[in-house]
């Protein structure tokens, strides 16, 4: 398994997804320093505002988006001149290949919300905030809209098995992420719909006891259950896959 | 030729699902639209925005991020299409010159943005009569605010087309793509000069016609810009 | 003699590499013109020059007599094509793929029924292309590349992942092509008995350099069979065969010729014994096309 990682890995490095990972913080410094962020009573903190200003575009468009380019990129390689039947031909198990690619997505997401927090920290110094930094909630918002990509992870992975083209599986992302804007506006239905997780839960929201931004039963429900909907639905098709 | 061409760029586009995204594009800007008011009929009544005017206005808010999507991914698909087995080969070497053949794309994407532009029009009419919007309804101010956004986007069409044309990776165009949503995202806080800004029609002017006229004149230089770098790349 | 390609120096050169260096290619008219070479020696390069998808770095190609830089669409109104691996839309039938080609030469669709029935195609041109085996696919490849009645058909590897029946089909036809229709017919190959059996004309090209271009009898008289004579001093034997009015070549310690009939050798023996030479070993060095090839690309040496 942690050889099959490492030849993920390999794979990877020689693409471009180093510029895509990069994506992510410029995108955040763009928002970060074009924003307005004057908008906000002085009794808030300044991180926290700009925080919530920059989290908004970010995990509404940015970060559900980005992961289907990377989730195309990954699978990039096996669709080009039969690669799956080459990898497939190895000793190593379809449900194998399938869990280390997804681990590996889950990486590189993880990899882009650190680089994020970077850029986050970046707009502050640049705008030289002197109030206190807000780890714990800074933290929540980072790791909490992680976590929130899981199930879209996993559609992605499956979908750009499924397409050999970038734009198909593209598509289908941007069909799923663009009614989140409405989605978000209201709260009955956003709290079910799992584009707008990681929204809710980067969202710098009224101090809970929660670990993170959203009660525990909509983690468990909403992003759990997708997360086991489209990671099993992925796991199933690329069993059956022929190569 | 020109005209064989976009036939041919036609028939390529079969069974990929092509026309499905041009019909659901404009369907769910204006579905969008059926939730907003859906759930807030009462509030805009209130307010006393419940008017051809501002619903015209509300339903282009999603037409810039659905243009440039949209745009994003159809150059991505006629990249695509011609890369899957190397076609280029094969199309560069029939009597055609380049220039048509990077005209011909160009062109199909445009008809099917136009396409999909008149069928925004149609289902932003259709839902509004069904609201019961009041006063007369403003054909002229419909038309204006679903194909300005069109004209405005040009330069984007240009520069999604050459990217995803050139670039063997198709995540590098898709990844320009994203960027380019987010900023007409934040439409509102770009300065002037930036391409994606223009489809929002907003600027300090406040005159929507200049982001068409900037559209075209700038669209037409990034295709130019666009096709001459096609002309010139040798054909792998 | 009327060539229908030729080409002046041409070069290709990618960053500091010279993929192609001075080509002056030379195909007569109605001929089939064997393009022979190892594998990355340049041949894909040259062809995809001639079809105008790259330019040249230095060079000329006049192809019908017209200037490819110029007149690159009239040329190519003539030109048949197929380079490396067969290019396709997969989502589309094979009758599809060809309506997608056919429309842009605006012929009559009667001709893809025709191409498909001389590929063999007929019975599944309703079907996706994306199903087809390699073999398919390559016939594919061919009937696209005979839609428009091409004058010059260029064939890159033609045989590629087709099976024994189906190499000696498409051997048959561009045979038939070429009597037939008086096609002039360019074929690359690493593969010189493939180009053997069906070529009059050969060119070979061995790291960017073209090293031999004749007719294949020509190349066939350089791989004749060659009478080898060690003997005990090499240069006055050969000045005394020289003198006796026999053509000989020496080098080092042996004495050679070309190929002679069994008494014209017994005749050389006989004077050589007659005049108290000795002779250690008379050997018949068997020489063939292969050989020839093999020997001319390995050493890159001007023939």
């Amino acid at each position: 398994m942690f050889s099959l990682l490492q030849s993920e890995w390999f794979k990877l490095r020689k693409s471009n997804v180093i510029y895509i990972l990069f994506a992510g913080p410029l995108i955040g410094l763009l928002i970060g320093l074009l924003g307005n962020d004057n908008v906000f009573p002085d009794e808030v903190n300044q991180w926290g505002g700009s925080l919530l200003m920059m989290n908004l575009t970010y995990a509404l468009l940015f970060l559900p988006l980005i992961t289907g380019v990377l989730a195309a990129t990954v699978c990039r390689y096996e669709h080009q001149a039969g690669g799956w039947k080459q990898l497939l031909s190895l000793p190593v198990t379809r449900g194998k290949v399938f869990i280390t690619k997804y681990l590996l997505l889950i990486f590189l997401v993880l990899a882009i919300q650190l680089l994020y927090l970077g850029s986050v920290f970046s707009v502050g110094v640049i705008h030289g905030y002197t109030d206190s930094f807000p780890m714990d909630i800074v933290w929540k918002s980072i790791l909490g809209g992680w976590i929130a990509t899981f199930p879209l992870v996993a559609l992605q992975l499956w979908m750009s098995l499924l397409f050999k083209s970038f734009a198909a599986p593209f598509a289908v992302n941007v069909i799923f992420t663009l009614p989140t804007i409405l989605a978000i506006n209201s709260e009955k239905f956003g709290a079910y719909y799992p584009w707008a997780q990681p929204v809710l839960m980067m969202n710098v929201g009224e101090d809970s006891n929660n670990v993170f931004f959203i009660p525990w039963e909509q983690l468990i429900t909403v992003v759990g259950g997708s997360f086991l909907l489209f990671f099993i639905g992925g796991y199933i098709y690329f069993r059956q896959k022929a190569v | 030729m020109i005209g064989k061409l976009i036939r041919t760029d036609f028939m390529k586009i079969r069974r990929k699902g092509i026309w499905f995204l041009a019909i659901l594009g404009p369907f769910g800007v204006v579905a969008l639209q059926m939730v907003n008011y859906g759930l807030r009929k009462d509030w805009f009544i209130q307010q006393d925005t419940f008017s051809w005017f501002y619903y015209v206005r509300n339903v282009s808010a999603f037409t810039p991020f659905a243009l440039i999507l949209g745009i994003v991914i159809l150059a991505s698909f006629m990249a695509s299409i011609e890369n899957e087995t190397n076609a280029w080969k094969q199309l560069i070497a029939l009597p055609v010159s380049k220039w048509s053949v990077y005209l011909s794309k160009y062109t199909t994407i445009g008809l099917l943005l136009v396409f999909a532009t008149c069928l925004l029009t149609v289902f932003s009419l259709g839902f509004g009569v069904l609201l019961g919007l009041g006063g007369e309804i403003p054909y002229l101010d419909l038309i204006r605010y679903c194909f300005y956004p069109l004209f405005a986007a040009l330069p984007i069409l240009g520069l999604q087309l050459w990217i995803a044309l050139v670039f063997q990776n198709q995540g590098f165009p898709i990844t320009i793509g994203v960027f380019g949503v987010i900023m007409s995202y934040m439409a509102y806080f770009l300065p002037d000069w930036l391409i994606w800004k223009w489809p929002s029609l907003d600027n300090q002017w406040d005159e929507p016609l200049l982001n068409v006229c900037m559209g075209l004149v700038v669209g037409l230089g990034i295709y130019l810009f666009g096709m001459l770098d096609f002309i010139r790349r040798d054909v792998k | 003699m009327e060539y229908i390609v030729e080409t002046k120096k041409i070069t290709k050169r990618f960053g500091k590499e010279y993929a192609v260096e001075a080509l002056d290619l030379k195909i007569p008219k109605g001929e089939i013109y064997g393009f022979l070479g190892p594998n990355g020696a340049g041949k894909t390069t040259t062809i995809r020059m001639l079809l105008g998808l790259m330019r040249p770095t230095l060079g000329t190609i006049q192809i019908f007599g017209k200037d490819l830089k110029r007149e690159r669409i009239e040329v190519l109104k003539k030109v048949g094509s197929l380079v490396e691996n067969p290019s396709y839309y997969p989502h589309l039938t094979a009758y599809e793929n060809l309506e997608a080609l056919r429309k842009i030469y605006g012929i009559s669709k009667k001709r893809i029924d025709e191409v498909l029935e001389i590929v063999s195609l007929l019975d599944v041109a309703n079907k996706k292309v994306k199903g087809f085996s390699l073999g398919m696919k390559q016939r594919l490849g061919i009937a696209a590349s005979l839609l428009n009645s091409p004058e010059l058909l260029i064939l890159d590897e033609p045989t590629n992942g087709l099976d024994p029946s189906g190499i000696i089909e498409i051997r048959n036809l561009i045979k038939s092509l070429s009597v037939e229709e008086g096609m002039t017919i360019l074929i690359s190959s690493h593969l010189l008995s493939e180009i053997d059996q069906i070529a009059n004309n050969v060119g070979i090209i061995s790291k960017g350099k073209l090293i031999f271009q004749d007719s294949i009898d020509v190349m066939r008289k350089q791989s004749q069979n060659k009478i080898s004579f060690k003997v005990d001093d090499c240069e006055k034997v050969w000045r005394f065969l020289i003198s006796s009015g026999i053509k000989a070549d020496f080098s080092e310690d042996t004495i050679s010729m070309l190929e002679q009939n069994d008494e014209n050798v017994a005749t050389v023996v006989r004077l050589l014994v007659e005049n108290g030479f000795s002779i250690y070993r008379v050997e018949e060095e068997k020489r063939s096309l292969e050989d020839t090839f093999l020997q001319m690309t390995a050493e890159e040496r001007v023939i």
